[in-house]
């Protein structure tokens, strides 16, 4: 067992699920989306780019190339949140938390992506 | 991605993990944490306010209690905040410092600058094994010809005081094992413009091992080595090495060069040596006793050369075996062996010191040399010396002892190597003319003497083709006649000639030393030329440019816009016109050539 590739797994599929957690509900429904879950999904899917860091093998560098795009996507949309808010004062109108939601489907494509490859990595290895 | 920044990224995970973690647990404890409003209510940050707090509270810029003054709660929090993400920002920063002194982070860091420097090479190149004395002289020589120079050299001082050259053009240099394929390799031995590998390391073994692993990896490169001994030289040109050069060898030919014709050896000395320094003089070697102390590859060398001329020599050796070995041959019966180290006067005078005309102080020994060289010239002030220098930095003291003639290994290799890369037909220029004779080299010096000056002259190659000489090409391909007399006319005047002189010409196999300025010149000759510097700039002129062919040619300065050509032409046909028709056609004739 390789106790690096346990670790990474473990947040790469928590980001995963953490995002479905946020994305599942009413597209436009401020109620169904917790803020403190967007937050969760960003942190856990820096982690998970930063574990990628310095792999120099080609799956590493499309893990890694799938967690920034999964990154960007979540920033986005918290970037969105804030902006409606604090900026233009409108608060999450149906509009701003159908952008939201969407851009984090979006991330959520993306971390798919990332555990897609990560259980075709697990799969080829031979014991 | 390169090994650098892999290196960086893989080091930071963990500092960055716990920032991330620092941050995010100190973003939603501030959430958390209840506060009061200007008007008493209790209020809760936002996602986004937090972050700002700990954004500046973790790089201690500290703005202050925003946008209300905390409450109890927050403040109790806002220490935890401080002292986790402050401490894990010094935990990522020290990690950086700490990266950046590691030595395997430092190596990699000049490996990729290397790499990188390599890279940026876009034209032919040399790869020079062994920065020691012939390296150092091998780069200088070589740079100031503004060919691109590659340094692979074991000892890192050497590499690392390499900035600290002031080369004309940048020179990236390695730190390697040149005895390993996997070294030469990064070095660029399979680099697409890597020309020549020169191995000039101090040992033969290393050389060898240079020589087989360049020929072997890359076929097609010129290799040039030092060697030193016989066994190694063979093994080197069994497997193709383009050139082995020995320093004891070299030097004995041109020993036995000063010995033939006194300025058959100033012509090879003018021309091999590096250009824009001072002249040499002729040195006249007298007839009569010769000693030659210290009888290894150097003095077996020059003794071999003095025999050829029937001179009479004493050797003076401290080894029995070479005494033995010396005796036994018959040719060697009129030839005295002194066994003696020879710097002290006893044994001088045993071998005739008195009465001799020249010696050798030819031990490895600079101390040993120097005192020989000393001792002699006090008994015999007159004595033609000839000294072996062993170590570069001794060169002051072999200058001030007026030895007639210093051989220092690394300035002979370099002279070499020098010649054969950048003029390679000057090797075949000084070997046709060491068949010349006497008459005929004191004639070639005193042309050049005639013409360079109180400096060392420059010597150079045309080669007649597209590339090297556009304009002549062109013009010679039109059927026009040029003669050698016509490249060397000045472009700025009618009556001055450039300051060179034409040394030899090759035409297919076909060599013409000295070629007269009648000789008309042909398509893919090559010809070799001696001269100032200034004289090479405007040849290459002269000869690239047509507008400057055609005024050394006709000395009338054409028109070169399209107006003015039509104007000219206009007046010229004019001009045809009003002439008699016979002079006409020919004038039509020698206009279509």
């Amino acid at each position: 067992m390789n106790r690096e590739k346990v670790i990474f797994s473990f947040f790469m599929i928590l980001a995963l699920t953490l995002n479905f957690g946020f994305y599942a509900g009413d597209v436009d429904n401020p109620d169904h989306h917790n803020v403190y879950e967007l937050f969760a999904v960003i942190v856990v899917n820096l982690i998970a780019t930063i574990l990628k860091f310095g792999d120099r093998s080609q799956l590493g560098a499309m893990l890694l190339a799938t967690s920034l795009v999964a990154v960007v996507q979540l920033i986005t949309a918290s970037i969105v949140w804030g902006y409606v808010i604090h900026v233009q004062g409108t608060g999450l109108t149906p509009t701003a938390m159908a952008t939201i939601v969407s851009l984090s489907g979006g991330a959520m494509l993306a971390n798919i992506i990332s555990v897609v490859l990560l259980v075709i990595e697990t799969t080829t290895l031979r014991h | 991605m390169s090994v650098v920044t892999s290196l960086i990224l893989r080091q930071m995970r963990m500092p960055f993990i716990v920032l991330i973690l620092g941050y995010s647990v100190s973003i939603i404890g501030m959430t958390l944490s209840p506060g009061i409003d200007d008007q008493g209510q209790i209020w809760y940050m936002s996602i986004f306010d937090a972050f700002y707090f700990v954004s500046y509270t973790a790089t201690t810029i500290g703005f202050g209690e925003i946008p209300y003054p905390l409450s109890s709660a927050q403040r109790m929090w806002a220490l935890v905040t401080i002292y986790v993400t402050v401490i894990s920002w010094f935990y990522a920063l020290g990690k950086i410092l700490s990266l950046i002194q590691d030595s395997t982070f430092k190596e990699a860091l000049i490996k990729n600058t290397f790499s990188k420097n390599l890279k940026n090479i876009h034209e032919p190149f040399i790869l020079i094994c062994g920065f020691g004395e012939t390296g150092t002289a091998l780069t200088k020589a070589l740079t100031e010809k503004e060919i691109r120079v590659v340094i692979i050299e074991q000892d890192n001082e050497k590499i690392r005081a390499l900035p600290l050259q002031q080369y004309p053009v940048f020179v990236p240099g390695m730190q390697g094992d040149a005895r390993n394929p996997e070294h030469l390799i990064q070095a660029g031995l399979q680099n697409n413009h890597c020309r020549g590998v020169i191995a000039v390391t101090a040992s033969d073994e290393t050389n060898l091992k240079i020589a087989i692993t360049s020929k072997l990896l890359n076929p097609n490169t010129c290799v040039v080595c030092r060697s030193e001994l016989k066994e190694f030289e063979e093994n080197m040109f069994s497997f193709g090495t383009d050139y082995v050069i020995n320093p004891f060898e070299t030097f004995a030919d041109t020993f036995g060069m000063a010995l033939h014709s006194p300025s058959l050896h100033l012509l090879y000395d003018w021309l091999t040596g590096v250009p824009n320094t001072d002249l040499s003089n002729p040195i006249y070697v007298q007839e009569g006793h010769w000693i030659i102390c210290g009888f290894g590859r150097f003095g077996a060398g020059l003794f071999e050369h003095l025999r050829r001329y029937k001179i009479n020599v004493t050797i003076i050796d401290p080894s029995n075996e070479l005494r033995d070995e010396f005796q036994s041959k018959s040719e060697n019966k009129d030839c005295d062996f002194i066994l003696g180290t020879g710097y002290d006067a006893h044994t001088l005078i045993m071998a005739g010191i008195e009465n001799s005309v020249g010696i050798v102080s030819g031990t490895d020994n600079d101390s040993n040399n120097l005192s020989i060289i000393m001792t002699a010239c006090e008994i015999n002030p007159e004595l033609f010396v000839v000294a072996r220098q062993n170590k570069t930095n001794n060169e002051r003291l072999f200058k001030a002892t007026n030895a007639s003639l210093i051989m220092q290994p690394s300035d002979i290799i370099a002279r070499k190597i020098r010649s054969l890369l950048t003029t390679p037909l000057l090797i075949d220029f000084l070997s046709k003319a060491s068949s010349q004779n006497q008459e005929w080299s004191n004639i070639a010096i005193s042309r050049l003497s005639g013409i360079i000056g109180e400096s060392r002259p420059t010597t150079w190659a045309i080669t007649i083709n597209e590339q090297d000489t556009k304009a002549l090409y062109q013009v010679l391909k039109y059927g026009r006649v040029i003669r050698i007399g016509n490249i060397l006319q000045d472009s700025n005047s009618h009556d001055v000639k450039l300051n060179a002189v034409p040394l030899m010409l090759k035409r297919g196999n076909q060599f013409i030393m000295m070629p007269t300025d009648d000789i008309a010149i042909k398509a893919d000759d090559e010809i070799l030329i001696c001269g100032t510097e200034d004289s090479k700039y405007h040849m290459k002129w002269n000869l690239n440019d047509i507008h400057r062919l055609n005024y050394i040619m006709t000395f009338e300065d054409a028109p070169d816009s399209f107006l003015m050509r039509q104007f000219h032409n206009f007046m010229k046909r004019k001009e045809r016109r009003n002439r008699p028709r016979k002079q006409m056609i020919y004038k039509n004739k020698h206009d279509n050539n």
